[in-house]
């Protein structure tokens, strides 16, 4: 039953739509576990419509909330009439919370941290195509896979773990309105991630101007060198002052591209390029 | 003809690996970065393709999907990048562009179809009082919806985009586009610099 519903969870945000958000998905995960609990047609109905109610939370950890609704389920069957008036209260509750956790670690930290394990990826096999064009021409299919799919790999397999320890979890202790939230050390998870996140970004910011110093420093003037090292630099500094004005990367992109057009395009200056 | 069945066959496939944002899954196949090396290795170019697929998942990393928020959609980015540059003819620089823009564009795009489906809560409610639980088809009309719309949209922007490759003048522009494609993995790296940064020094 939990395997089923553990199958079902991947498509726990299909259907979502703005009135209901994923209410399609978790009655649809639910229902191998609601056809078994309530072998009658009539309660079985009841229950799923019950289900087919308000619901959204963050997709990894809606697997939380599935096994503890279940459980829930399982105890209103067995004439737990309590269970079903707290059922939408919990439902709710934790939902709200596995959201803010699976926001942060998901999406704020883990999502990113996949560009950066394709970024480093790539550098340990000499692959800098992505910072200078016209560089390693010949390049081996597997070996550009490499890089995304290891990003890939690594968030699916902690994504997947999750989900399954969710409906695991949410199940042994369901009922309660804390139930699960406690099943890891998410505040030192979290802190981890952000520690582990920030070291690759620097890392990778350093290679970058290693790389781009590297490149240059034979054959440039210390003048040029310096042209070439403090571009970036101004790059990531308009991009901070930006930001801060509430402008997303998008304005900033659109900004270079027209100044850029404005500049070598339209004045026709002689062409600048980074490296060599 | 290889080049218009490819662009049909990569508008599919985009479609599909599009289903993995939001509909099934999750595992993240539906990123630029992976979308552009895939297609790039269809259409003749699996250099630019991972190029053009890192460079736009370094600016799309800015977005967060919390809560109902339609983001920008990546997987359109990267595909009618890539398809600019392999069906249309265009400069990696100015596909790169073309593809920021085809994924800003494609976020009402997505709020609509989302929208469209709150209407079906009421038929499917319907269906279950009726006694008829089958739940299955809903999500893969669902699915089969969204597929079919992000491979429309990514084949009629490739199709634009071979329309734009054949104005004349074109390359003034390339000298301007390809000093602005150049900087974009510093604003990239600025970026996946700040995400982190801003975290480490947030309090809680």
């Amino acid at each position: 039953m939990l395997f089923s519903m553990f199958l079902r969870s991947f498509f726990i945000q299909a259907g979502w739509n703005y009135e209901r958000f994923q209410n399609l998905g978790f009655a649809f995960s639910l229902q191998p576990a609601l056809e078994k609990i309530y072998p009658d047609k009539e309660k079985y109905k009841a229950a799923l419509l019950r289900h087919l109610q308000i619901f959204n939370t963050q997709p990894y950890m809606a697997a939380f909330v599935l096994g503890n609704i279940i459980r829930m389920e399982e105890r209103a069957a067995a004439g737990g009439e309590a269970d079903i008036k707290t059922l939408p209260g919990v439902k709710q509750a934790l939902a709200s919370s596995f959201a803010s956790i699976g926001d942060r670690i998901f999406w704020g930290r883990l999502k990113p941290m996949t560009v950066q394990i394709c970024l480093l990826v790539w550098a340990a096999c000499g692959f800098y195509g992505w910072l200078f064009t016209g560089m390693n021409d010949e390049l081996p299919l597997g070996l550009l896979l490499a890089g995304p799919l290891s990003g890939i790999a690594v968030y699916s397999v902690f994504s997947v773990y999750i989900r399954w320890k969710g409906l695991k979890d949410g199940y042994a202790c369901g009922g309660a309105n804390n139930c699960a939230l406690d099943a890891a050390n998410w505040p030192r998870l979290i802190r981890l991630l952000t520690a582990a996140g920030f070291a690759m970004s620097l890392a990778i910011v350093a290679l970058a101007f290693a790389l781009l110093a590297g490149f240059n420093c034979v054959a440039c003037t210390k003048g040029d060198l310096l042209l070439k090292l403090g571009l970036p630099v101004a790059v990531l500094a308009l991009h901070r002052v930006l930001r801060a004005l509430g402008r997303s990367v998008f304005f900033t992109a659109g900004l270079l591209l027209a100044l850029s057009i404005l500049l070598f395009s339209a004045l026709k200056l002689g062409p600048f390029k980074l490296y060599l | 003809m290889i080049v218009v069945l490819r662009t049909f066959i990569s508008a599919g496939l985009a479609g599909l690996l599009g289903l993995d944002a939001v509909q099934a899954g999750q595992f993240l196949f539906s990123r630029p970065a992976f979308v552009g090396t895939v297609l790039g290795w269809l259409n003749g170019c699996p250099l630019e393709g991972a190029r053009l697929g890192i460079l736009l998942e370094l600016l799309y990393i800015d977005f967060i999907p919390v809560g109902g928020v339609v983001p920008p959609n990546g997987t359109a980015a990267a595909a009618v990048g890539v398809l600019a540059h392999s069906a249309g003819g265009l400069a990696p620089s100015l596909s790169f562009f073309i593809g920021i823009a085809a994924g800003v564009a494609y976020a009402p795009l997505e709020s609509q179809v989302r929208a469209s489906r709150s209407r079906l809560n009421a038929l499917i409610e319907a269906q279950v009082s009726s006694g008829d639980f089958r739940l299955r088809r809903w999500l893969a009309r669902a699915l089969l919806i969204e597929n079919a719309v992000m491979g429309a949209y990514v084949l009629t922007l490739a199709g634009l985009a071979a329309l734009l490759g054949r104005l004349p003048g074109l390359a003034w522009l390339y000298p301007g586009t390809d000093f602005a494609f150049s900087l974009m993995p510093w604003l990239g790296l600025s970026g996946l610099y700040f995400r982190f940064r801003t975290q480490i020094y947030k309090k809680g």
